[in-house]
C-alpha cells in the first residue's frame, strides 16, 4: 500500500475526524467530509503495483453485473467495472468530477432545467461510439421502465418531464421539482447504460445477456453465485487498467472467505474483517489492512406506523434510552462511531454538523410518565395506559451475531425506563420483508451509503413512510414539500437541516454505531489499493492507473 | 398388478409432493419484492408497479393460476424464470446438479463402504476394544455437527496445513477437460465429502453393527456353524447376506439425509451444488427456483425408493413373493 500522505496518527485511531469548516464553503455545501482512511498492519510493505491477475472474495452476488441484477451497496462496485456515471466518484462527498460528462450546466432559473455536454470519443465496450441518445435513452428506460435501486433519479427524486438530445454530444433534462442538486447527485449515482442493447428489453431482471458498458473492465465470463470473470478495457478512455484480469469468486461463509484469504487462495476479501479479526491480523506479514470509509451504519428501525410508535413523543422517549456509546466499545471492540443522530451517516457531505441525539433516561421515564405509560401491576415494567402489559418485540436477522448483542443491550437499556422489549430472531429475507409487511414493533438492520449518505434519499425515505405507514406528520410533511420546491443548493441544504433536526428529536429510525469498515488483502499479489468514500478500497480506482484516480479519499493516516 | 400398485402409490406420493412445494416457499413470511428490490425503491411503489415487477416472473396471478401454471410447467418441463438468477429455473437446476451428484455419489459411496465395513468388524468383535473404540469414534463424529466439522477440516486441512483448497467446486484458471481441471475437481471435493461422510457413516455403522449382530445370533448361522462350515463363509455368506436388506435400506434412505446434509457442506465450502442453491431460493424468497430444486430432491428421493422398492427381490428372494 503506498501511503499518500504518511502519518504518525496513533492517536487519530477512532476519532472523527470529519471536518466543518465555515471558511471557503461554496452556497449549498456542509463542508462536511469523509474522514481518512487509515492503514491498520504493523508493518508496510512495497509490493507491486500491478498484475496480470488477480482473485478477489466476494459475498453479495452480483447477478449478470447489470443495474437491475445489483441492488445494494453491498456489490454495486462490481458494476462500477463495467458502467459509468456523467460524474465521479459518487453522491456521498462534496466532490464530484466530471467524467462522462464534460459540463453539466443549470440553463433555468428554478434548477428544473439542465444541460449536459458529452465526452466525445468514448466508445462502448462492443466499439460503438457513446451518444446523447444513450444518456436520453437511460433517462427514458428509468423513468418508464421496471424499478430498480437507481430509478428513482428519472421517476421520483427528481422525476424528468422533458428529455431532449439537442444534439450527438448534447441532452437538455427538465424535471418536474427544481434540481438543484442534479450535478451532486443524480449525475453522480446514475449508471449510464446502452441504447442499443436495453432497446426493447421489457423484462430486465431475466435479461441474461453480458452487460455492455463504457468502464475499465469487460465482463467476459460469469456463472452467478459462483465466479466473475473480467478482462481489462485497453481502450478505457481513461487509460488500461493496471490489473489485466480480475476473477471475483463467490464465497459466502465469511469463515472460509478469510481462511482462503490467509492461504492464498484469494489475494483479496472485499467484505469488512469482523473486529475480532482485525486485531488478530494486525501483525499478520502475508496481510496489509485499511480501514476506509464506507458510510454503513447500524441503525435501530422504529416502526411508525404501529401504536405507540406513531406518538412522536414515545419515539423521542427511546431515543433517550438507548445509549450508543458502551454499543460501539462491547460490540465493535471500538472500532467506529457511535450513533449520534437518526439520519444521514455522520460523514455524510450532507449532514448537518450540529446534529446530536442525547442519551437521557431520567427525561425518557418523564415523557413515557405524561404519556401514561406507567407500571400498573407492579412488575417493574411499564404498561400501556389501559393497564396491559406493555412489551415490543425486536426483531434482528439470525445471521448477524453482532446484531443479537446490540440488541440485548438495548432489551437492557430499555429495561433501565420500564420498558420491556422480547427479542425475536429471524431468517434474513423475512427480516427485510417485514419492511413491506410492517409487521415489528422495533428491528435492527444494516444501512449502506446510498440510504444514508444522500440528501435525496432522506426525502425518498420520508415520502416512502408517509405512504405506507399512514402517519400525520404535518410538520414534517411541511419541511419535505419546502424542500422538494427549493431552487438552490443553499437553501435545499438548509431545509435538509430542518429535516435532519426534527428526525433527530422525533426519530423513526436511531442510529447505533457506524462501523470502521476494514478490508484485507495480500500485498505480495498486488500493493495499489486506494480507499474511496462509500466502496471500501475494491473498486474501479484501485485498478485504474495513477492518473484516473479521482474518486479517491486523501489522505491516508498510517500507523 | 404389484408393479401397477407401487407405481400409482409413488404417483400419489409425487403429487403431495408438487403440492407442498408449491405451499411450503409461499407460506414462510417475506416475498420476492423484498429481495429484488431494495427499501427506498420499494417505499414509493404503487401496487400496479410491483405487479408488474412480479410479472415478469409470473409471480402477479392469483395462488391457484400459479398452481396450475406450475403443474402444467412441470408436465412440459417449464419451471418457470428464477427470479435470483433470471435464468430458466431448468437451466440453473442442471448447471448444478451434476456437482450436487459428484458430491453425494461420493460421500453416498464412502459411507456405505466404511459404515458398512465397521458395522460389521464391529459385530465381529461385539463387546471387545475394537468394538468400544469404533463405537465411540462413530458416534462421536455422527453426532457433531456437519457445518462444525465442515469449518474444522478448512481449519486444519487449508489454514493449516495448506494441503486443500477451502472453498469452490473446480479450479478457476485450469482450463475445463484438461488433467489439471480434473485434479482441481477432486482436491475440492475431499472436504465436501469427508464432512458429508462423517455424518452420514454412523447411521449406516448402526445399521451394519445391529443388522450383522442380529444375524450372527440367528439359528441358520448357529447350524451352518454346526455343520462345520468355514467361520468365513458363515460371516460373509450367511450372516451378511441376510444383513445386507436393512443396511441397503439405510443407504437409499439416506439420500434424503444427504441432500439435507449438502446444504450445510456446499454454503460452508461455496461448493456450487442444488443445497447451496436451496440456502439462494430461501433468501431471495425464489419460489420458481425453489419449486424447481424440491422437485429435483423429491424426485431423487421418491426414485430411489423406487430403486430400493424394486432391487429388494434381487437381495433377498423372500421379497419376490
Amino acid at each position: 500500500m503506498r501511503l499518500r500522505t504518511p502519518i504518525l496518527a496513533l492517536s487519530l485511531l477512532g476519532m472523527t475526524v470529519s471536518t466543518v469548516s465555515s471558511q471557503s464553503l461554496a452556497p449549498g455545501e456542509s463542508g462536511n467530509q469523509v474522514p481518512p482512511a487509515r492503514f491498520l498492519s504493523a508493518v508496510d510493505n512495497q509490493g507491486p503495483e500491478e498484475a496480470e491477475r488477480l482473485t478477489l472474495g466476494m459475498w453479495v452476488s452480483a447477478g449478470n453485473v447489470t443495474t437491475y441484477a445489483i441492488g445494494n451497496s453491498w456489490n454495486d462496485w462490481v458494476l462500477w467495472l463495467v458502467y459509468e456515471k456523467l460524474r465521479e466518484p459518487s453522491p456521498y462527498v462534496g466532490r464530484a468530477e466530471d467524467w462522462l460528462a464534460t459540463s453539466i450546466e443549470q440553463v433555468s432559473d428554478d434548477a428544473r432545467v439542465w444541460e449536459i455536454t458529452l465526452r466525445e470519443g468514448i466508445r462502448w465496450h462492443d466499439g460503438t461510439p457513446f451518444t446523447a441518445e444513450d444518456v436520453a435513452f437511460t433517462f427514458e428506460y428509468y423513468r418508464e421502465g421496471p424499478a430498480n435501486r437507481w430509478t428513482h433519479h428519472a421517476s421520483s427524486v427528481p422525476r424528468m418531464v422533458g428529455i431532449e438530445v439537442l444534439d450527438e454530444y448534447t441532452v437538455r433534462l427538465t424535471s418536474e421539482n427544481p434540481m438543484p442538486n442534479f450535478d451532486r447527485i443524480t449525475a453522480a449515482d446514475l449508471p449510464i447504460i446502452q441504447r442499443a442493447q436495453w432497446e426493447g428489453v421489457e423484462d430486465p431482471r431475466s435479461f441474461t445477456d453480458i452487460g455492455i458498458g463504457t468502464g475499465p473492465y469487460r465482463l467476459v465470463e460469469y456463472e452467478a453465485d459462483r465466479f466473475y470473470r473480467f478482462e481489462a478495457n485497453e481502450d478505457y478512455w481513461r487509460g488500461a487498467p493496471v490489473v489485466q484480469h480480475l476473477d471475483l469468486v463467490m464465497i459466502r461463509d465469511p469463515q472460509t472467505m478469510f481462511t482462503a484469504l490467509q492461504t492464498g487462495e484469494i489475494d483479496g476479501a472485499a467484505r469488512p474483517v469482523p473486529p475480532e479479526l482485525v486485531l488478530e491480523w494486525l501483525d499478520e506479514p502475508d496481510l496489509e489492512m485499511v480501514s476506509s470509509p464506507t458510510l454503513w451504519g447500524a441503525w435501530l428501525d422504529i416502526n411508525v406506523g404501529r401504536p405507540p410508535f406513531d406518538d412522536r413523543e414515545v419515539r423521542r422517549a427511546v431515543t433517550l434510552a438507548v445509549d450508543t456509546e458502551p454499543m460501539l466499545d462491547r460490540i465493535m471492540l471500538g472500532q467506529g462511531q457511535p450513533g449520534t443522530h437518526a439520519w444521514p451517516h455522520v460523514d455524510s457531505f450532507w449532514t448537518s454538523p450540529d446534529l446530536h441525539a442525547p442519551y437521557n433516561p431520567d427525561e425518557a421515564r418523564t415523557i413515557l410518565d405524561e404519556r401514561g405509560f406507567v407500571d400498573a401491576d407492579g412488575d417493574g415494567f411499564r404498561d400501556w395506559p389501559d393497564g396491559s402489559p406493555l412489551v415490543w418485540d425486536l426483531r434482528i436477522a439470525s445471521n448477524q451475531p453482532l446484531f443479537l448483542r446490540a440488541a440485548e443491550m438495548i432489551e437492557e437499556q430499555l429495561a433501565i425506563v420500564g420498558l420491556r422489549v422480547a427479542i425475536d430472531t429471524v431468517d434474513p429475507a423475512t427480516l427485510s420483508a417485514l419492511w413491506r409487511t410492517r409487521d415489528f414493533d422495533l428491528r435492527i438492520a444494516d444501512i449502506t451509503p446510498h440510504g444514508i449518505a444522500d440528501q435525496d434519499m432522506l426525502i425518498i425515505l420520508y415520502r416512502g413512510d408517509a405512504s405506507r405507514e399512514i402517519v400525520e406528520d404535518a410538520e414534517k410533511a411541511e419541511i419535505v414539500n419546502r424542500w422538494l420546491e427549493a431552487e438552490t443548493r443553499e437553501e435545499r441544504l438548509a431545509i435538509s437541516y430542518e429535516l435532519q433536526e426534527y428526525q433527530t428529536r422525533y426519530p423513526n429510525r436511531v442510529m447505533l454505531w457506524y462501523p470502521d469498515t476494514v478490508f484485507a488483502y495480500r500485498w505480495e499479489a498486488y500493493d495499489n489499493y486506494v480507499p474511496s468514500a462509500g466502496y471500501g478500497i475494491f473498486h474501479k480506482y484501485s485498478f485504474l492507473p495513477d492518473e484516473a484516480r479521482d474518486g479517491i479519499v486523501d489522505p491516508m493516516l498510517s500507523n | 398388478m404389484v408393479w401397477a400398485r407401487v407405481l400409482s402409490a409413488y404417483a400419489a406420493v409425487l403429487l403431495v409432493a408438487l403440492t407442498i412445494n408449491f405451499a411450503l416457499p409461499r407460506i414462510a413470511p417475506g416475498d420476492p419484492l423484498s429481495y429484488l428490490l431494495p427499501e427506498d425503491v420499494l417505499a414509493e411503489m404503487t401496487p400496479e408497479a410491483e405487479a408488474r415487477v412480479l410479472a415478469e416472473f409470473g409471480l402477479d396471478a392469483p395462488w391457484p393460476e400459479q398452481f396450475w401454471r406450475y403443474a402444467v410447467g412441470v408436465v412440459r418441463g417449464d419451471l418457470g424464470t428464477s427470479v435470483r438468477f433470471g435464468e430458466p429455473v431448468w437451466d440453473v437446476v442442471l448447471s448444478r446438479l451434476p456437482w450436487t451428484l459428484l458430491l453425494m455419489g461420493w460421500a453416498l459411496a464412502v459411507s456405505a463402504v466404511l459404515g458398512t465395513v465397521l458395522g460389521i468388524l464391529a459385530a465381529r468383535f461385539r463387546g471387545q476394544k475394537t468394538d468400544i473404540i469404533t463405537t465411540v469414534a462413530v458416534l462421536f463424529l455422527g453426532s457433531a455437527p456437519v457445518f462444525w466439522v465442515a469449518m474444522l477440516l478448512i481449519t486444519v486441512f487449508s489454514a493449516r496445513l495448506g494441503w486443500l483448497p477451502s472453498f469452490g467446486a473446480a479450479p478457476l484458471t485450469a482450463f475445463p477437460g484438461s488433467a489439471a481441471y480434473y485434479w482441481g475437481v477432486a482436491e475440492h471435493l475431499v472436504m465436501p465429502v469427508t464432512a458429508l461422510a462423517i455424518a452420514q457413516t454412523a447411521g449406516v455403522w448402526l445399521t451394519a453393527r445391529w443388522a450383522m449382530s442380529v444375524a450372527l445370533g440367528r439359528d441358520y448361522v448357529t447350524f451352518a456353524r454346526a455343520k462345520g462350515a468355514p467361520e468365513r463363509r458363515v460371516f460373509f455368506v450367511h450372516a451378511f447376506r441376510n444383513a445386507c436388506l436393512p443396511i441397503y435400506t439405510n443407504v437409499m434412505i439416506g439420500i434424503g439425509g444427504l441432500l439435507g446434509g449438502a446444504l450445510v457442506v456446499e454454503t460452508v465450502f461455496s461448493y456450487p451444488g442444488i443445497g447451496s442453491l436451496i440456502l439462494e431460493g430461501v433468501q431471495a424468497r425464489d419460489y420458481n427456483l425453489l419449486q424447481g430444486v424440491f422437485l429435483v430432491a423429491t424426485l431423487s428421493v421418491v426414485l430411489a425408493n423406487l430403486v430400493a422398492d424394486l432391487s429388494y427381490p434381487l437381495l433377498d428372494p423372500r421379497a419376490r413373493r
